[in-house]
């Protein structure tokens, strides 16, 4: 599927995006065989049959793992290998925060149906989960720079992923943390309400089953018939859950990732539409295609150890 | 609560079985009709009034707003550049001095008008597919489901930035891209209900009626998702509010001189420390309209679900 995937981008990328406009208006003016001599090296040339260009550069990818270069000819793969650890790094981080705050409020408003507690976390949570995401990661900013004037020094970060010139275990530990956490703030803001209700509602339907009132009635306290036998049930369809929604953090984190001027692949993805890069383009969607299969094959397996009826052969 | 005596409605295929209580075993009880058992769930939903009354306002500003403009969207007022807000500007001007009220009720119009189109076309095509899928069967049901399935894993954003940018910001572009790229995940969910609906009999007596296919699956299936579907476009005015905002954020979506408020935003966003009123209003002006629409949304759920726990005492 990821392959067929990528295959389609590649031919849909040719038909929406022109790399021929890179070289169109520029000064001096580039005669055509100037802009030919440019793009026909670098597999771009769109006199080329579409077929052959395609199999130049899939032959390209399955023999040497070399997935093109762009309009100004620079490697792809450079550019991915260094910028999908910067993607990686802000996208792990911020699904595990917001699936574990998730299930931690659903189990919580759970056990507190319709009391106080309950009403105000799902208030919160309608209203967070309906934040657009670019509203919220720039309120951050906001947020941040006067909580950076206020104390005096810069605590949080509002740009980039890293500071230049710091060296030393600990010092690049505390620089990270700065600077990762107002992209993760924001993409935990917005994220982690959908796993509060589903696992809300998981929960309800768990408690009122016959076999947590017999935990109950063996003399086990609410808390722990929830937590051994209720709990476990309700985790099942929220960890596939998991597996589905990275595309949308994935989407979230193009958006965050050009606000906090992070060079992941997110800011890959528009740098490569604006400038009709068309391998790139095929790059990060084979990318996304990736962890989303990432993502199900985690799924699997975090199904597999917590359904006991589910056997790997 | 009052409740004055009404006829049955009629016994329509089909909306029979979200009418409330037959009756027959409390005489003495007055009936409602189905909108107002409804109107009446969707009142005491407190949340759920406040995001109409929210929405209202909005919709009115997007309106009636420009009557009260002093400045038009695109007009330049030299002598007020990056002016924070005042009498003359209310919402401020940006650095080439348009005014911003201005553009936020244009933007505001702009992006509410696409995201009405684009929930309107993904409940229609989502509701054909997905019932049309479930009723013929067979091949039918096949090739939806197999686009269906495909489109799932396909880099849908990555395909709508790529088309959108290439319209160069034509907005009925944009918005016939987002409903292409947003039915299928609602058509699958119809899918799946629909399977269960294809075995009620009053399908069977329609088909053994001799009614033609097509006109079952508009008269006697689409009707009895009815619900569904208010609730899939409340959540698709928001889907696609954010995906609209999202893309002329990043430059790919409604482009200059038209503006929507995604771009608007991204115009605040660079000098969000400088000029923070052209974030501000703009921001203010899109999470009221989100969250006002997943308010409404979630108190139709409640209201026209029959199980609902909220619905209780009608």
């Amino acid at each position: 599927m990821v392959v067929a995937v990528t295959n389609l981008t590649y031919f849909l990328a040719w038909a929406y995006l022109d790399p021929r406009a890179n070289y169109v208006g520029r000064r001096p003016p580039l005669s055509e065989e100037q802009i030919v001599n440019l793009l026909e090296p670098r597999d771009l040339y769109d006199g080329t049959p579409l077929l052959v260009r395609w199999w130049h550069w899939f032959s390209g990818i399955l023999f040497h793992w070399d997935w093109g270069v762009g309009p100004t000819g620079q490697s792809v793969n450079e550019q991915v290998a260094y910028r999908m650890w910067v993607s990686a790094e802000l996208m792990l981080g911020a699904t595990i925060l917001l699936t574990v705050l998730g299930i931690a409020l659903g189990v919580y408003s759970a056990s507190r149906q319709y009391r106080l507690g309950d009403r105000i976390a799902q208030g919160t949570s309608i209203i967070t989960m309906n934040i657009p995401i670019v509203v919220a990661a720039l309120g951050l900013v906001l947020l941040a720079i006067a909580f950076n004037e206020t104390v005096g020094t810069t605590v949080f970060y509002v740009t980039g992923s890293s500071s230049i010139g710091v060296s030393g275990f600990f010092p690049v530990l505390v620089d990270t943390l700065q600077h990762i956490a107002l992209p993760t703030l924001a993409l935990v803001l917005i994220g982690y309400a959908q796993y509060h209700f589903l696992q809300r509602s998981l929960l309800l339907d768990n408690i009122k089953s016959d076999y947590v009132r017999m935990a109950r009635a063996k003399g086990l306290t609410k808390q722990q018939a929830i937590r051994k036998h209720a709990l476990r049930t309700s985790l099942i369809p929220v960890t596939t859950q998991v597996a589905f929604s990275i595309p949308a953090v994935f989407t979230g984190a193009v958006l965050t990732e050009s606000i906090f001027a992070w060079k992941g692949m997110g800011q890959y993805f528009i740098e490569t539409i604006t400038k009709n890069d068309i391998h790139g383009v095929v790059a990060v969607a084979a990318f996304g295609a990736v962890i989303t299969a990432f993502g199900a094959i985690l799924a699997d397996i975090a199904v597999v150890v917590l359904d006991p009826r589910v056997r790997v052969s | 609560m009052t409740s004055r005596p009404i006829p049955l409605n009629d016994p329509d295929a089909g909306d029979d079985t979200t009418t409330p209580g037959s009756g027959h075993d409390a005489p003495e009880r007055k009936r409602l009709t189905k909108w107002q058992l409804y109107s009446r769930r969707f009142a005491r939903n407190r949340p759920a009034v406040a995001g109409v009354v929210i929405f209202a306002l909005l919709v009115a500003f997007a309106l009636f707003g420009s009557f009260f403009a002093k400045y038009d969207h695109v007009e330049l007022d030299f002598l007020a550049l990056s002016d924070p807000p005042s009498p003359e500007h209310w919402f401020g001007t940006n650095n080439s001095g348009n005014d911003l009220y201005a553009m936020v009720v244009v933007g505001l119009q702009r992006s509410l008008l696409i995201a009405v189109v684009v929930a309107v076309g993904t409940t229609v095509l989502s509701a054909l597919v997905g019932t049309a899928a479930a009723y013929f069967g067979g091949r039918v049901e096949r090739v939806s489901l197999f686009v269906i399935h495909f489109l799932m894993v396909a880099p849908t954003f990555l395909l709508l930035a790529m088309m959108s940018n290439d319209s160069g910001g034509d907005w009925k572009v944009i918005a016939l891209v987002l409903i292409l790229v947003s039915w299928f995940f609602q058509a699958r969910t119809i899918w799946t209900m629909s399977l269960s609906l294809r075995e009620r009999e009053f399908v069977h007596a329609a088909r053994y009626m001799g009614v033609p296919g097509l006109r079952i699956v508009l008269r006697h299936m689409i009707p009895n998702i009815g619900s569904l579907l208010v609730i899939n476009f409340t959540l698709g005015v928001v889907g696609a509010v954010m995906a609209e905002t999202g893309l002329s954020f990043l430059g790919f979506g409604v482009k200059l001189p038209d503006v929507s408020l995604g771009s608007l935003i991204g115009i605040g966003a660079s000098s969000i420390s400088s000029a923070p009123w052209l974030f501000a209003f703009p921001a203010a002006a899109l999470t009221l309209l989100t969250v006002s629409m997943a308010l409404i949304a979630d108190g139709l759920r409640d209201a026209l679900d029959p199980t609902s726990a909220a619905g209780g005492r009608a």
